[in-house]
């Protein structure tokens, strides 16, 4: 138990526990339970009730626009990008001062394998989202004249796209 | 250096004009405790850093910093994208849009523009990390100020999601701060500036491991 001194800051070193998933993770802004302190205004929603809730909002807003399957599937597996990236965000922040926790590195692992995939699938499926990701596409068609890095809407467009 | 992933962080969808939450929101762009603040305060302390470890958290925390910027810089871009003229004479806005239309630059909900002054660089690591601790509570108070403020869902989603962020990030620098305390004796931590007065900083074991 590490001492408190005078006219001197402390924050106690986090313990590593077993995260959350990723797609709770996003919602709640961290990976880790022990950091989830809402506020007020916003915690009487609670987590996994929200966000099925502002979804029905958006699709009913959204009822007049024709969203085609191809658009549905884009923005699925996005999301599914977004969640699982925001898991290794944080635990990257994570790492930085746990440099040698192996649970951390471990879960960090896991991530960071399945964001791989999901990455690559994007790219072949839709457009790459790195320059990196271009390679991937290329891979599978060497032929191909188009300059991936140019397709897709640009990320801040948001519900026009 | 740095790469761009063609995302959002955290997704914006936004369907409803509304220049007054813009101009509310636009705090954390170009605002003292706005997120280009929170990055450019970490992307610029990283450099004399004394415990390795910490550069690399100031780097990773002040990149994240950078797409929340880009978060907010969405928000206030879907706020206005659609504004009237009628719209754009609400109170607040105008002048605003007098200057920018609906442009995005950076400056605070007051109209201060964006400026070095709102944050700290000042070489010395206990000072630093103290700065820190204090922009992470500052901003989550902005975020708090805005959550009471605002009521439609779609929008304080992302700021929910922004303002938990904030309280990973002091427990991160809290962190670091412990880790640079480790290295200095107990007995009296100001006894000097680990990034500057090099030969107290060697005996007390620092090393530039990097060199």
């Amino acid at each position: 138990m590490r001492q408190e001194h005078l006219a001197m800051m402390s924050v106690p070193k986090q313990k590593w526990k077993p995260i959350t998933g990723p797609a709770q993770a996003l919602r709640q802004g961290t990976v880790f339970e022990d950091l989830n302190l809402p506020f007020f205004v916003t915690a009487d929603q609670s987590e996994g009730q929200n966000s099925p809730l502002d979804d029905q909002l958006r699709d009913s807003i959204m009822a007049n626009l024709e969203k085609s399957g191809q658009q549905k599937q884009r923005e699925g597996l996005m999301r599914k990008i977004q969640e699982i990236s925001f898991t290794v965000d944080d635990l990257r922040l994570y790492m930085d001062t746990h440099p040698q926790d192996q649970e951390g590195l471990r879960a960090l692992k896991g991530a960071l394998k399945k964001r791989q995939e999901l990455l690559r699938d994007f790219a072949l499926a839709f457009y790459p989202l790195t320059m990196d990701c271009m390679t991937s596409i290329m891979e599978q068609n060497p032929e191909s004249t188009c300059y991936g890095w140019s397709k897709g809407p640009m990320p801040w467009e948001g519900a026009c796209v | 250096m740095w790469l761009y992933e063609k995302r959002l962080q955290y997704p914006v969808k936004i369907t409803k004009t509304c220049p007054k939450t813009a101009q509310l929101i636009i705090s954390q762009y170009g605002g003292p405790d706005g997120e280009l603040s929170a990055s450019m305060r970490y992307l610029a302390q990283r450099y004399t850093m004394p415990v390795k470890e910490v550069g690399g958290l100031l780097t990773d925390i002040g990149t994240e910093e950078l797409a929340h910027m880009e978060m907010i810089c969405a928000m206030v871009y879907q706020l206005t994208k659609n504004l009237t003229i009628e719209e754009a004479k609400t109170a607040g806005f105008d002048a605003y849009y007098i200057d920018h239309t609906t442009g995005l630059w950076p400056q605070a909900a007051s109209s201060l523009p964006f400026s070095a002054v709102e944050f700290q660089s000042k070489g010395d690591a206990i000072t630093d990390l103290s700065e820190n601790l204090a922009a992470e509570q500052k901003a989550r108070t902005v975020y708090d100020n805005l959550l009471r403020m605002i009521p439609d869902p779609e929008i304080r989603d992302p700021l929910k999601f922004l303002r938990a962020r904030e309280i990973v990030h002091f427990q991160r620098f809290g962190e670091a701060l412990e880790m640079t305390k480790e290295r200095i004796s107990e007995k009296n931590f100001y006894y000097f500036n680990p990034e500057f007065d090099k030969r107290q900083a060697a005996q007390a074991g620092f090393c530039k491991d990097h060199i």
